[in-house]
C-alpha cells in the first residue's frame, strides 16, 4: 500500500506539487502576515526589554531627590527606580560657531538626558559611552558625528543654563535610546521649536541635586502592548498614583522643612554678621573722628590763605568774568554769529540751497531771466510778434477787409470794366458806323464838289460866253454907233480908249438907242449876275470842298479815335483779364490769408495764453527770486553786520584777554603757593576720606549683605509658600511617542493579515479538493480492486490521505519557514524608515505553526476524506465498473436563442463545458479573482502611498514652499524680511502657525499634536492651498470667526466631525469643514479667532510662498533663508521628493504581493487546467483523431481557461477595489494620510499580468496537449 | 495501384531499453469501395495497422499508401490534415463528446471538413432522426455507435476505419451496426475497413486480411459474401 502511495506521488508529481505548493503558498502567506506584527513587536519589544524601558515616569513640580528615588525603589514590584534629568538645550556646532554670522538654522535643540544606569539604558551604536564630564553620546540620527564639539548658544533659558555644568560637549558615541524608538523627536519651547535629537551626558554634568523625573521599571517583562502587560499596569495604576502623590507630598514637605530651616539658619547668621559688622564699624568711626580734628586745624590755616587768594581770585574772577562775559558775549556773539552763521550757513545752505536753488533758480532765473529776457525778449518779441502779429492780424484783417473790399471793388471794377468794355465796344461799333456814314457823306460831298466844279466850269463857260456876247454886243453896238455916228463923234468916241468893253460901253453907251442900251445893260447885268452866281458857286464849292476836307479830316480823326478806342478796349480787356487773374489770385491769397489768419489767430491766442502764463510764471519767479534775494541780502547784511561787530568784539576781547592773562600769571604764583598748602591738606583729607570711604563701603557692604540675605530669606519664604501647591504625576509608557505610535503602526500588518489569508486558505482548500477528488475518481477501479482484495476502507483511504497529507506537511513546513522569514523581513524594511534600524527577530510561533499545519491538513486530508468517502461507500463491483461519464446538459444560455444562434459552434462547446464543471468554474474564478484582486491591491497600495506626495503637492498644497520665521515685536515680519519675501517670491501669504495639542476621544483624554495655521483672511489662498472635499468635487468654505476647517486625517483617525467643537487646549473651535489633505494634520482657522480666544496678539511666523517663474527654486529659497529671522524655508518639490523616496520602500511590499499573486494564479490555473485535461483525455484524443489541428485543439480546451480567466479578472477587479480600500484603511502612518486611489494603469497592469500568467500556463498546457496520444482514445475505459 | 497499399511495414515500439516489434513485414492492399475486414487475435497488431492506416501513428520502415499518397511520409501536420479530410473513425467505445448532443457530435466532425454531408441527413440515414437532440448519456450503446458512424460519415471520408465497432454492443445491436456499415459501403461505394477479433464477421467482407503476430498471415478476397443478417457468432 505504501509502495503504491509513493509510486503514486512519483507518477503524478505535478498533482502532488500542486497541492504542495498551494499549501506552501497559503501557509507562507498566512503565517508570514500573521507573524509579522508579533515579530515587529518582538524586535522593538526585545530592545525595550533589554534596555529596561520604564513603566512609570514620575514627575513632580518640585522635582525629586535621592530620598524619593529610594522610596520608590523600596516599593513592591519595583525592579529599578532611577532619577533622571533632562533639559532642552540649544547647541551650535563648534565649527559653525566660528562663522562670522551665525545662522539660526545652524542652531539645534537637543534633549539632554543624564546617562541612566538602570532604566532606559542606551544602546551604544558606535564610539563609547561618556566617561568624563563634558562628553556626550547622541542620537544616531541627529546628524552629529563622533568628535564633534557642540557649544551652548545664548538662546537657552536661564534656569536651564544655571543647572548645566558644561559650556560645551564633545560627542564620543552614538546610541539608540528606548525613549526614542520613533523618528519623531518631539517639540520644544526654545529655538526652532523642534527637537533635533537627544544627547546623554554623565549625571555630573547637571549641577543639581534635584531630578527632573524618576523612571521606574517594575518587575515585569510582559510583551509590550500585550494584554498581560496592560492588565499588570492596570492593576498597579491606582496604587502608584497614590504612591506618586504621597511621595510628592513628602518631597514637598521635605523641601519646605529644609527651606524653613535654611531660612532660620540664615536669619541667625544674618544677625550674627550684623552685630559683628556694627562693632567693627564703630571702632573705625572713632579713628576717623581723630583724624578729622587734625584735618580741621590744617584747614583753618589753609582757609586764611585761601581767603587771600580768593580775593585775588575774585578780582581775577571779575576780570575773568568780564572776560568770560566778553567771551560769553563773544561766544554768544559767536554763537549768535555761529547760529547766524549757521542760520546763515543754513540759510546760506538754504540760501546756498536757495542759492543753488536760486542759482539754479538764478541759473534757472538767469536761464529763466535769460529765458525771461529771452522770454521777455521772446515775450517782447513774442509780444512784438504778438503785437505785430496782432497788428499783422489787424493789418491782415484790414488787408483782408481791404482785400475783401478790393476784391469787391475789383469785382465791381471788373464788372464795370466789362460794362465799359461792352459800352466801348458798342461805341466802337457806333463810331465805326459813323465813320462809315461819314465816309459815305464824304463820298457824296466829293461828288457834289465834283458836280459843283462842273457847274462852276459850266458857269464860267456861260460867263465867258455872256461876256463874249456882251463884248460882241458892245462891239456891235460900237460898230453900229460908229456907223451911225459922225466921224467926230466917231473920233471923239474913238479918242476914248476903247480897249476894255466897259470903256467901249461907257464910250458908246450914249450913242446907242435905249433898246440897245437896255440890251447892253441887261447883258452887262446878266454878266454881272452870272459872275456873281459863279462867284457864289465858287464860294460854295470852296466851302463844300473845305467841308469835305474837314469831314475827311474828321473821319480820319474818328478813325484814329476808333483805332485808339479799339486799342484801348483791347488793353482794357487785357487789363480786365489781368485784373481778373489778379482777383482770382487775390481771392486765393485771401483764402490762404484767411486760413493763415485763422491759424495765426489761433497761434496768437495760444501764444497769448502762453505768454500770459509765462508772464505770470515769470512774475512769480521774479517775486520769488526777489523775495529770496531780499531775504538773502538781508541775511547777508545781518551776517556782515554781525561779523563786523564780532570782529570788533573779538578785538576788544583779545585786549581784555591779554590783561587777564597778565593778572592770571600773577595769581598763578599765589595760587601755586596755596596749592602746595592745599596739597598737603588734601593729602590729609584724602587719607581721611579713604578712611571714611572704607568705613562707608564697609557699612554699605554690610547693609547690602544684610539686604541680600534678607531678600534671599524672603525669596525662600515665598518659595516655601509656593511649594504648597506641588503635585506628583504618574506617566506611563503611552506618553512616549515612539511607544504609542508603534502600537498603531505594528497593527497595520495584523489588520491586513485578517483578510488576506482567507483567500489563500479558501483557494488551497478548493485546489486540494478538486485535485484529490479527481485522483480518487481516476483511481476508482483501483479502489474497487483493493476493496475486492479485502483491504479495509481505512487502509485504502490511508493511501490517499498519505498522498495529500504528505504534500500538505511538506508544503506547510516550506511555506511556514519561508513565510515567517520573508514577510517580517521585507515588511520591517519599510518600518525601519520610521523606527530604529534594528534587525528583525524571526519568531517561530509553535502555535501558529500548528494552526497552519492543522489548516493545511484540513484542506488536504479533510478534502481527501470528503472526496473519498462517497467512493468508498460503493461496493467493489460498482467501483470496478466505469463511472458513467457526466451527462451533458444544456446551459441557460441556450435558452437565449438569439445569442446562442449567433455563436460559433466551437464557442458553444466551450460555453457548455464551462458550465458543465461548476466546481471548476467556481474555483477558477476564486483563484483568478484572488490573483487579480491581490495585484490590484498591490499596485493600488503603491499608487496610494507613492502618489500621495504628488497629490498633496500638485493638487492641495500648491504653494511652492513655506517659510517659518520670527516676527518683530509688533507681530509683523521685519522690513528686511518683507523685502526678501517680496524680491524672492511671486506671491506670499503671512500666517500664524503653531503646533497645538488637540484633545480627543470620548472624554478628551487623548492628545494629538496638530498644526494650526491661521491667516488673517483666506483671500487668495487658492494660490497656496486648495480646500476641497475628499472626492475633490466641492470646495470647502473658509472658516469664519471661532470656526475651523480640518484635514481629513483628523476626521478619519481622531473622529473629529463637522459640527464638533475642536479643543486645542485653550482654543475651542467649531469645525465647519473637512478638506482633503495627506501630509500633516492641519487645522485652519483665522488669526483673529486665535487672538480673541487667547486674549493676546499672536505674531505672523509662517508664510506660504510661490516662487517666480524662471527662477531656480533653491536659489529663491536661499534668498529668503539668508534673512536672520527666517528659521526654515522648505521647498515643496524637495519635500515631495523626500516623501516619495521614503514611501518607495513599499515597493518591496508590493513586490511581495505580486509574487504571491503570481504564485496563486499559476497554481490555480495550472492545477485546474491539468485536471481539466486529464478528465477529458479521451475527448481531446478523439478530437485530435477527428483531425483538429494543434491550434484548434488548444483552442478547444484552453478557450475555457481564457473565458474563465476573463470572468475571474472581472470579479477580481471589483474585489480588488474593496480589498485595496480595506488595506488602505489599515495603513496608518502618523502625519500622513494616503490618497486612497488606484490609477487606471494599475487596473491595466493587474489585468495584463493575470492574463500573462494564464498565457504562460496555457503554453505549458499546449505542450501537454500535444503530447496526448491519440491511441488513448481507443483504449477501453479502465 | 490499389486504393490502400501496405508494403513491408514494420513498427517497433521502444520503451527505454526494450524494443517491441509490433509489426513486421506487413503487406496488403485494399481496393476502392471494398468492405475489408482485418481479423486477428488480441495483440496480433491489427490496432497498430489501423493506427498507421488512420494516420494516428507512424511506422518504423516500409510504406503505407492511400489513394496514391504515401501517408507514411507525412509529417505531423499532414497527418492531421489526412485524418481530417480523408479518414473517418468508428471506435469500440464510440468516443462521443458527452457534452454535445448527437447532432452536435456529428457537426463537430462535419464543421472542420471541406465537403461535409449534412449532419441531420446523415443522422437520419443511420436511423436516429428522432434522437438528434439527445446527449450521448441519453442514448443506448447501439445508438451511440450509430452517432459515431454518422460522425465518421458526415466527414465524407475516403476511408472509413472501424475498430471493433461491435465490441461493446450486444449481438443484435452489433448486427444492426454492421448492417449499417455494409449498407454504407454498398450504397455509397465507401471503402470500409473493419478491425475485429471476431472471425465470424469476415464472412460479410469483400476482402479478408488475417493478422497474426504482427504480420499478415493471409489476405484473400471473399467470393461468398454473406449478408449481415445471416451471420452467426
Amino acid at each position: 500500500m505504501k509502495a503504491t502511495a509513493l509510486r503514486e506521488i512519483k507518477g503524478s508529481f505535478g498533482r502532488f506539487a500542486a497541492i504542495l505548493s498551494i499549501i506552501a503558498l497559503g501557509v507562507g502567506f498566512f503565517s508570514g502576515v500573521r507573524i509579522t506584527t508579533p515579530a515587529m513587536i518582538d524586535t522593538l519589544g526585545g530592545f525595550l526589554k533589554d534596555h529596561e524601558f520604564y513603566d512609570y515616569r514620575l514627575v513632580s513640580s518640585v522635582g525629586w531627590d535621592d530620598k524619593d528615588v529610594k522610596a520608590f525603589a523600596d516599593e513592591d514590584d519595583v525592579r529599578f527606580a532611577e532619577g533622571s534629568n533632562s533639559y532642552d538645550v540649544q547647541f551650535i556646532r563648534d565649527e559653525d560657531n566660528e562663522k562670522k554670522v551665525i545662522d539660526d538654522a545652524d542652531k539645534f535643540v537637543l534633549k539632554v538626558h543624564s546617562l541612566p544606569k538602570k532604566v532606559n539604558t542606551v544602546d551604544l551604536r558606535s564610539g563609547r559611552l561618556p566617561k568624563h564630564a563634558g562628553e556626550c553620546v547622541t542620537d544616531a540620527s541627529a546628524g552629529l558625528e563622533i568628535g564633534d564639539r557642540i557649544l551652548l548658544t545664548d538662546g537657552n533659558e536661564e534656569d536651564t543654563v544655571d543647572i548645566l555644568a558644561f559650556e560645551e560637549l564633545r560627542v564620543v558615541g552614538t546610541v539608540y535610546s528606548p525613549l526614542y524608538i520613533h523618528w519623531e523627536r518631539g517639540n520644544t519651547s526654545i529655538g526652532s521649536g523642534n527637537l533635533s535629537g537627544f544627547a546623554y551626558v554623565l549625571p555630573e554634568d547637571f549641577d543639581t541635586d534635584v531630578y527632573s523625573e524618576i523612571y521606574v521599571k517594575l518587575d515585569n517583562d510582559d510583551t509590550i502592548y500585550s494584554d498581560d502587560y496592560k492588565d499588570f499596569m492596570d492593576s498597579h495604576k491606582a496604587l502608584w498614583e497614590v504612591i506618586a502623590e504621597e511621595q510628592a507630598e513628602i518631597r514637598c514637605e521635605r523641601v519646605r522643612t529644609d527651606a524653613e530651616k535654611e531660612i532660620e539658619d540664615g536669619r541667625d547668621e544674618l544677625k550674627k554678621a550684623r552685630d559683628e559688622g556694627e562693632k567693627k564699624l564703630e571702632e573705625a568711626e572713632d579713628k576717623l573722628i581723630d583724624a578729622k580734628e587734625e584735618l580741621d586745624d590744617a584747614k583753618k590755616e589753609l582757609d586764611d590763605a585761601e581767603k587771600e587768594i580768593r580775593k585775588n581770585e575774585k578780582k581775577l574772577k571779575k576780570a575773568k568774568k568780564e572776560l568770560d562775559d566778553g567771551e560769553e558775549q563773544l561766544a554768544e556773539g559767536k554763537e549768535q554769529l555761529d547760529s547766524a552763521k549757521k542760520q546763515l550757513s543754513q540759510s546760506g545752505t538754504q540760501l546756498d540751497a536757495a542759492k543753488t536753488q536760486l542759482d539754479n533758480a538764478q541759473a534757472q532765473l538767469n536761464i529763466g531771466r535769460q529765458q525771461i529776457d529771452a522770454a521777455t525778449l521772446a515775450l517782447d518779441a513774442s509780444k512784438q510778434q504778438l503785437d505785430s502779429a496782432g497788428k499783422q492780424i489787424a493789418d491782415g484783417e484790414a488787408q483782408l477787409t481791404d482785400g475783401e473790399n478790393k476784391l469787391a471793388e475789383g469785382e465791381k471794377q471788373i464788372a464795370d470794366g466789362e460794362a465799359q468794355i461792352a459800352d466801348g465796344e458798342k461805341q466802337l461799333a457806333d463810331a465805326e458806323k459813323q465813320i462809315a456814314d461819314g465816309e459815305k457823306q464824304l463820298a457824296e460831298g466829293e461828288k457834289q464838289i465834283a458836280d459843283s466844279e462842273k457847274q462852276i466850269a459850266d458857269g464860267e463857260q456861260q460867263l465867258a460866253d455872256a461876256e463874249q456876247e456882251y463884248i460882241d454886243k458892245v462891239y456891235d453896238a460900237l460898230d453900229e454907233v460908229l456907223w451911225m455916228l459922225d466921224a467926230d463923234q466917231k473920233a471923239e468916241l474913238l479918242s476914248n480908249s476903247l480897249t476894255t468893253p466897259e470903256e467901249v460901253v461907257t464910250a458908246v453907251f450914249g450913242y446907242l438907242t435905249s433898246s440897245q442900251q437896255t440890251q447892253l445893260v441887261e447883258a452887262k447885268q446878266k454878266i454881272a449876275e452870272g459872275k456873281l452866281t459863279l462867284e457864289k458857286s465858287r464860294a460854295e464849292l470852296e466851302a463844300g470842298k473845305k467841308e469835305v476836307a474837314e469831314n475827311k479830316k474828321l473821319i480820319e480823326e474818328k478813325k484814329k479815335e476808333l483805332e485808339a478806342g479799339k486799342k484801348e478796349l483791347e488793353a482794357n480787356k487785357k487789363l480786365l483779364e489781368e485784373k481778373r487773374a489778379e482777383f482770382e489770385a487775390g481771392k486765393e491769397q485771401y483764402q490762404q490769408g484767411l486760413s493763415q489768419y485763422n491759424d495765426g489767430l489761433e497761434t496768437y491766442r495760444s501764444s497769448v495764453t502762453q505768454y500770459t502764463d509765462g508772464l505770470t510764471q515769470y512774475g512769480d519767479g521774479i517775486t520769488q527770486y526777489n523775495n529770496g534775494k531780499f531775504e538773502y541780502d538781508q541775511g547777508l547784511k545781518q551776517y556782515n553786520e554781525g561779523k563786523e561787530q564780532y570782529e570788533e568784539n573779538k578785538k576788544l576781547l583779545e585786549e581784555a584777554k591779554k590783561q587777564y592773562e597778565e593778572g592770571k600769571a600773577a595769581l598763578k604764583e599765589g595760587k601755586k603757593q596755596f596749592e602746595d598748602g592745599k596739597k598737603k591738606y588734601e593729602e590729609g583729607l584724602a587719607e581721611y576720606r579713604s578712611g571714611l570711604n572704607e568705613y562707608n563701603s564697609g557699612r554699605m557692604e554690610l547693609d547690602k549683605q544684610i539686604a541680600n540675605a534678607e531678600r534671599e530669606l524672603a525669596d525662600g519664604e515665598k518659595e516655601l509658600d509656593d511649594i504648597e501647591d506641588a503635585e506628583g504625576f504618574l506617566l506611563d509608557r503611552s506618553t512616549n511617542v515612539g511607544y504609542a505610535c508603534f502600537e498603531n503602526d505594528s497593527e497595520i500588518v495584523a489588520q491586513v493579515s485578517r483578510v488576506f489569508p482567507v483567500f489563500f486558505v479558501l483557494v488551497a482548500a478548493l485546489v486540494c479538493m478538486t485535485t484529490m477528488s479527481r485522483m480518487v475518481e481516476e483511481q476508482r477501479t483501483q479502489i474497487g480492486m483493493f476493496k475486492a482484495l479485502g483491504y479495509s476502507n481505512a487502509a485504502i483511504m490511508g493511501k490517499f490521505m498519505f498522498y495529500a497529507g504528505s504534500a500538505a506537511v511538506i508544503g506547510c513546513i516550506a511555506g511556514y519557514i519561508a513565510g515567517i522569514i520573508a514577510f517580517p523581513y521585507i515588511i520591517w524594511m519599510s518600518y525601519t524608515l520610521m523606527y530604529l534600524k534594528l534587525p528583525i527577530s524571526i519568531i517561530f510561533d509553535p502555535s501558529l505553526a500548528l494552526m497552519a499545519l492543522a489548516a493545511s491538513l484540513l484542506c488536504s486530508v479533510g478534502m481527501t476524506w470528503v472526496s473519498c468517502r462517497h467512493e468508498l461507500d460503493e461496493t467493489a463491483a460498482e467501483l470496478m465498473r466505469p463511472k458513467a461519464p457526466k451527462a451533458g446538459k444544456r446551459v441557460f444560455l441556450e435558452r437565449i436563442t438569439f445569442i446562442w444562434k449567433h455563436m460559433k459552434f466551437l464557442h458553444k462547446v466551450s460555453v457548455r463545458n464551462i458550465f458543465r464543471y461548476k466546481r471548476r468554474l467556481f474555483m477558477m474564478i476564486v483563484g483568478i479573482s484572488g490573483c487579480t484582486a491581490l495585484l490590484l491591491t498591490g499596485f493600488g497600495v503603491k499608487d496610494s502611498v507613492g502618489g500621495f506626495g504628488d497629490v498633496q503637492y500638485d493638487e492641495i498644497f500648491v504653494a511652492d514652499g513655506d517659510v517659518h520665521f520670527s516676527s518683530e515685536d509688533n507681530g509683523e515680519p521685519s522690513a528686511k524680511l518683507t523685502k526678501a519675501l517680496e524680491s524672492n517670491t511671486s506671491a506670499y501669504k503671512l500666517m500664524y502657525n503653531s503646533a497645538w495639542d488637540m484633545l480627543y476621544g470620548k472624554e478628551e483624554e487623548k492628545v494629538k499634536a496638530v498644526d494650526v495655521i491661521a491667516p488673517e483672511d483666506f483671500e487668495g489662498m487658492d494660490k497656496f492651498f486648495r480646500f476641497v472635499t475628499n472626492d475633490g468635487t466641492e470646495t470647502v468654505a473658509p472658516p469664519e470667526k471661532d470656526e475651523a476647517i480640518i484635514s481629513t486625517s483628523l476626521r478619519d483617525r481622531y473622529g473629529v466631525k463637522i459640527g464638533d467643537e475642536l479643543t486645542l487646549r485653550e482654543l475651542h473651535l467649531y469645525v465647519t469643514g473637512v478638506f482633503d489633505n495627506h501630509v500633516y494634520n492641519y487645522v485652519f482657522t483665522n488669526k483673529q479667532t486665535v487672538e480673541d480666544q487667547l486674549d493676546e496678539s499672536v505674531d505672523f511666523n509662517y508664510a506660504f510662498v510661490n516662487f517666480p517663474e524662471g527662477v531656480k527654486e533653491s536659489e529663491a529659497a536661499a534668498g529668503i533663508s539668508q534673512n536672520k529671522n527666517v528659521r526654515n524655508v522648505s521647498v515643496s518639490s524637495e519635500v515631495r521628493e523626500r516623501m516619495n523616496n521614503t514611501m518607495g520602500s513599499l515597493d518591496y511590499v508590493v513586490l511581495l504581493i505580486i509574487i504571491c499573486a503570481a504564485g496563486l494564479a499559476f497554481i490555480v490555473i495550472y492545477n485546474l487546467t491539468n485536471i481539466n485535461i486529464t478528465e477529458r483525455l479521451r475527448e481531446i484524443a478523439t478530437i485530435k483523431v477527428l483531425g483538429f489541428f494543434r491550434r484548434e485543439t488548444s483552442a478547444y480546451v484552453l478557450r475555457e481557461n481564457v473565458a474563465l480567466t476573463a470572468a475571474g479578472i472581472a470579479v477580481g477587479l471589483v474585489l480588488g477595489i474593496f480589498l485595496h480600500r480595506f488595506v488602505m484603511a489599515q495603513i496608518v502612518v502618523d502625519q500622513v494620510s494616503f490618497k486612497t486611489r488606484i490609477l487606471p494603469i494599475s487596473y491595466l497592469y493587474s489585468v495584463v499580468l493575470t492574463f500573462l500568467f494564464n498565457f504562460i500556463v496555457n503554453i505549458f498546457m499546449e505542450i501537454k496537449l500535444d503530447r496526448i496520444n491519440m491511441a488513448e482514445s481507443l483504449k477501453s475505459v479502465d | 495501384m490499389s486504393f490502400v497499399q501496405f508494403k513491408n511495414v514494420r513498427k517497433v515500439y521502444k520503451t527505454g531499453e526494450i524494443e517491441i516489434q509490433a509489426l513486421s513485414d506487413v503487406n496488403f492492399e485494399i481496393e476502392k469501395g471494398e468492405f475489408c475486414v482485418i481479423v486477428g487475435a488480441s495483440g496480433a497488431g491489427k490496432t497498430t495497422i489501423l493506427n498507421i492506416l488512420g494516420g494516428m501513428d507512424t511506422l518504423t520502415s516500409g510504406s503505407a499508401m492511400l489513394d496514391g499518397q504515401e501517408i507514411s511520409r507525412f509529417n505531423k501536420k499532414q497527418l492531421t490534415a489526412y485524418r481530417r479530410y480523408d479518414v473517418g473513425f468508428v471506435f469500440q467505445f464510440y468516443n462521443l463528446v458527452q457534452n454535445l448532443t448527437a447532432l452536435e457530435n456529428v457537426e463537430l466532425a462535419a464543421q472542420i471538413c471541406r465537403d461535409p454531408l449534412d449532419a441531420e441527413t446523415v443522422l437520419r440515414q443511420v436511423g436516429l432522426a428522432e434522437r438528434i437532440r439527445n446527449f450521448p448519456a441519453q442514448l443506448s450503446g447501439g445508438e451511440q455507435q450509430r452517432v459515431a458512424i454518422a460522425r465518421a460519415l458526415a466527414k465524407n471520408p475516403k476511408l472509413l476505419l472501424c475498430d471493433e465497432p461491435t465490441g461493446a454492443l450486444d449481438y443484435n445491436t452489433g448486427k444492426a451496426v454492421l448492417k449499417l456499415l455494409q449498407d454504407t459501403c454498398r450504397e455509397k461505394g465507401m471503402t470500409v475497413v473493419v478491425i475485429t477479433h471476431n472471425s465470424a464477421l469476415a464472412a460479410m467482407a469483400d476482402r479478408i486480411i488475417t493478422v497474426r503476430s504482427g504480420t499478415v498471415e493471409d489476405m484473400r478476397l471473399n467470393h461468398n459474401i454473406m449478408n449481415v443478417e445471416d451471420l452467426e457468432w
